[in-house]
């Protein structure tokens, strides 16, 4: 029991371990919230070596909608789908100009009206494990497994959105978090991760700032 | 046939489960990994182009698949079907992007139905990457396609009544290349991710397909003037 305690409390207290740093550029924020339309959030996923993690982009969306009812977030997946193939990384416009030249296609355009598009948010970035150390032991015997030893990782989430207003036809602000943490996991007979939950934690600070740009009211 | 083995043995029964139990996850390690593709395709937004096509899925190309023998240790085999998922998709993209598509299966077809061209496409070559082998943490596939528009008449082996492909001599041939990837993902099998990263290159062939075929060389002239093939 006390065991159970004390790595309760040394979870929580590891669990914690992560510095986020944020910065933000925008103007023209809707002066009364958002009010009436749509966003979608979408991941970058043309450079060769990364793709912006669906997860995190649902997780933005998810943590938007949930900060205010009236912010309707369209889905990832679904607009992708709906509007195949004009935002495959293949053929995604990288400039606000190059939507206009996609407004040109009239499929496309009526497709995008009927979404009642306001906001379009591209977010670029990812989240990976850097330094790692430790070593542990695994052995299986006739009495049983087990694990003994201690491993240390270095994670780091670095992500910036950019903006566009789709109905002024312009990018209105670009945003970015970055944050950083060390999990670890020793191990006596059975493995213990204590995980630094970087990713969650560049969700948590780039969505408020969506947040607050997007239900900017007289009060915010 | 491993419980077997064991069963000769004078181990105790934890222990002779645990040694089964690393017999086959080793075994599982080593064995050959089989992908069929499969995924869900969505209808392009397009406008269609005015013309009337068939096309002519081959034998090949519904049944294409890639297969990569292991040659080392620690490597395993690879066998990667993407011929289901290729006609699959390709009857959802094509159909939404012409006017007017009929699938010609039958020498019966090629005589029943009018068409302007039949377009026949050719899986010409795939590649994979799995991180064991680049150290980068995506699955890759890389596709080739060849694709042929055919007059109808030169498919027609009228003295056997059947569909001859190899004599024919397409008005108009292009190649076309797909890439798709998909990151490593925290309890995601490599059969999985090749699977995710094989959806993504048909998708991408299809995003390729769509913005340059009017830059096709011979195509705009044949779209202005369907009847008269080159």
């Amino acid at each position: 029991m006390r065991v159970t305690a004390l790595l309760v409390i040394t979870t929580a207290m590891l669990g914690g371990c992560v510095t986020a740093n944020v910065d933000e550029m925008t103007f023209d924020a809707p002066v009364a919230g958002m009010g009436e339309g749509s966003i979608v959030i979408l991941g970058r996923r043309h450079a060769p070596d990364y793709d912006t993690e669906p997860d995190f982009i649902d997780c933005i969306g998810g943590h938007v909608s949930r900060g205010d009812a009236g912010i309707n977030v369209i889905p990832e997946r679904r607009f992708i789908d709906s509007l195949y193939p004009w935002f495959e990384p293949r053929t995604a416009p990288l400039s606000i100009e190059s939507v206009d030249r996609l407004m040109t296609v009239p499929s496309v355009a009526n497709k995008l009206g009927e979404l009642d598009l306001q906001y379009m948010i591209w977010i670029d970035g990812r989240t990976e494990d850097t330094n790692s150390s430790g070593s542990m032991t695994c052995g299986v015997g006739p009495t049983g497994a087990g694990c003994f030893g201690f491993g240390t990782w270095g994670t780091e989430s670095e992500y910036e959105a950019t903006i566009w207003n789709f109905g002024e036809g312009s990018e209105v602000g670009r945003m970015s978090a970055q944050t950083s943490g060390q999990s670890y996991m020793p191990a006596v007979v059975v493995p213990i991760p204590i995980i630094a939950p970087v990713q969650d934690t560049a969700c948590e600070s780039l969505g408020n700032q969506l947040l607050q740009y997007l239900s900017a009211g007289p009060d915010s | 046939m491993v419980e077997r083995l064991l069963d000769s043995t004078t181990l105790g029964l934890r222990a002779k489960r645990a040694l089964a139990l690393t017999c086959l996850l080793a075994l599982a390690a080593c064995s050959a990994r089989e992908v069929v593709v499969e995924g869900s395709f969505p209808t392009p937004v397009v406008d269609p182009v005015p013309v009337s096509v068939g096309v002519l899925f081959t034998k090949e190309f519904r049944e294409h698949e890639l297969v990569d023998d292991a040659t080392g240790r620690g490597e395993a085999s690879w066998r990667v079907s993407t011929g289901v998922a290729q006609v699959n998709f390709w009857s959802t993209l094509l159909p939404a992007f012409f006017q007017n598509v009929v699938f010609i299966e039958s020498y019966e077809d090629l005589n029943t139905y009018d068409v302007d061209a039949v377009l026949i496409p050719e899986v010409t070559d795939v590649q994979y990457a799995i991180p064991l082998y680049t150290n980068v943490k995506v699955y890759e596939i890389w596709m080739r396609y060849q694709l042929s528009l055919v007059e109808p008449e030169q498919l027609k082996d009228d003295e056997n009544q059947a569909i001859v492909t190899e004599n024919a001599q397409p008005f108009v041939q292009w190649p076309l290349t797909a890439y798709g990837k998909t990151p490593t993902a925290f309890l995601q099998s490599d059969t999985d991710a090749v699977n995710e990263a094989a959806v993504m290159a048909l998708r991408d062939a299809g995003a390729n397909f769509i913005t340059s075929f009017g830059r096709v060389p011979g195509v705009l002239e044949w779209v202005a003037n369907p009847e008269e093939v080159q």
